[in-house]
């Protein structure tokens, strides 16, 4: 018995799979650091990880993994560190910067993981995505003023070749990312926190094994998973059965 | 249009490691490598190397005329990759020397024959033939819906971080 033997449901080969897959993780903060630590635990081999912000006092209560000595470190430092402490012999590539600093890296990776808060960010990791035939999996996560309190949300939508985008799903659109241009600068201190973040990144983690290693014939792995924080429940979007053609128009020759 | 074949440095590693391995009577190895073509912003096709496939011990023909020659069932395999993984095949092998590599007029000739196979299975997938030195590489592409391969004009070799030792 190995320390993989509670995985061997995965298939006879999951050490190997897992082992020689390339994930890339686009942000590493709340969402990012947890996809990280969790990949490295399920034992993925090999990761490209970017950011190019250091770890700040606010970052503490959201980025598992970093602690008050972190702060002023890269977070791709802090989240390389994370990974090789729980797996030592994993290849980690450092993209200190701006993600397309490190494009023929991701170009590299059989699936994304991207944990943006931007829309414009969003838009440009779908594309490139799209563009080289990677899955792409994105976490959003909210917290919204309402009028007698804060409303927490989320979703995790998978992008993939043949299936439906961010924009079919209205996650991203002409008007938020104008909306969002114009903010620039000004947007200040969202609200984040931590738990929530946790689940939706288990559910983006989960998303990334189904792929690589589909446990069951049935699985029925959702583009679009929601999340309602006040509730506490996930379900699978209702915005799929609008999508009437069932084909992407804003990726037609993907 | 420039074809660019893009490996990273782990995979290399994997595969150098594999071809160093002595066979019982053939006197070089050969693999296969799973792709996944792409283009560039210009439509520059790039092929990213995925995964490795050594040919079997039993999959090689005692031919000594040959270098090493690998039998129909080496080939039914790789042919079974590019269809169930719809992947681009690219067949490795390595001459024993450092420097720009060359393929030989027998790599050439064989490729003609056995590279078609995974046209037909995959026609609208580029498929190529590669040789590497111990630090170099070299190789022809076969385009979709052309009948002549190209060269491979650029190799790219991916690194991962050093400050963690993976490569040293």
């Amino acid at each position: 018995m190995n320390n993989q033997s509670r995985q061997s449901f995965l298939g006879k080969n999951h050490e190997d799979i897992l082992a020689n897959s390339y994930i890339g993780i686009i942000g590493l903060c709340g969402g990012g650091s947890h996809v990280a630590q969790q990949l490295a635990h399920i034992g993925i081999g090999n990761f490209v990880i970017a950011d190019s912000d250091v770890v700040e006092d606010t970052n503490l209560t959201r980025m598992v993994g970093s602690k008050p000595a972190d702060v002023g470190r890269m977070k791709t430092d802090v989240i390389a560190d994370l990974i090789q402490s729980i797996k030592p012999d994993a290849s980690i590539t450092q993209v200190d910067g701006k993600w397309l600093d490190g494009d023929a890296e991701i170009r590299d990776c059989d699936i994304v993981v991207g944990c943006v808060d931007k829309y414009f960010e969003r838009d440009n990791i779908e594309r490139f995505c799209r563009h080289h035939s990677i899955t792409y999996i994105d976490i959003g996560m909210g917290v919204h003023e309402e009028e007698n309190g804060f409303s927490i949300s989320g979703q995790v939508v998978i992008s993939e070749a043949g299936g439906p985008c961010m924009r079919c799903l209205g996650i991203l659109s002409d008007e938020n990312l104008e909306q969002e241009n114009k903010l620039y600068g000004e947007a200040g201190n969202t609200p984040q926190v931590i738990w929530p973040n946790g689940v939706l990144a288990s559910i983006a983690v989960g998303q990334t094994i189904s792929t690589l290693l589909p446990w069951s014939p049935n699985l029925a792995r959702s583009t679009m998973v929601e999340y309602d924080g006040n509730r506490q429940t996930v379900s699978k979007s209702n915005r799929l059965p609008y999508l009437t053609t069932g084909t992407c128009s804003h990726y037609p020759s993907h | 249009m420039s074809i660019t074949f893009q490996i990273n440095e782990r995979l290399l590693r994997t595969i150098h490691e594999d071809l160093s391995r002595p066979h019982a009577f053939a006197l070089e190895r050969m693999g296969f490598i799973s792709c996944r073509p792409t283009f560039d912003n210009k439509q520059n096709v790039i092929i990213v190397a995925r995964t490795y496939r050594p040919i079997q011990d039993n999959h090689y023909i005692d031919d000594p005329s040959y270098g090493a020659l690998m039998n129909g069932d080496a080939i039914r395999m790789a042919l079974e990759l590019s269809y169930n993984q719809n992947a681009s095949i690219v067949h490795v092998h390595r001459h024993e020397h450092r420097g720009k590599p060359k393929l030989s007029r027998t790599d050439i000739m064989e490729s003609n024959k056995f590279i078609p196979s995974f046209i037909n299975v995959r026609p609208l997938l580029p498929h190529a033939t590669i040789v590497l030195s111990y630090n170099a590489m070299a190789g022809r592409c076969w385009l979709p819906n052309k009948k002549s391969p190209v060269p491979i004009n650029k190799f790219i070799i991916t690194k991962a971080s050093e400050r963690l030792g993976v490569f040293v």
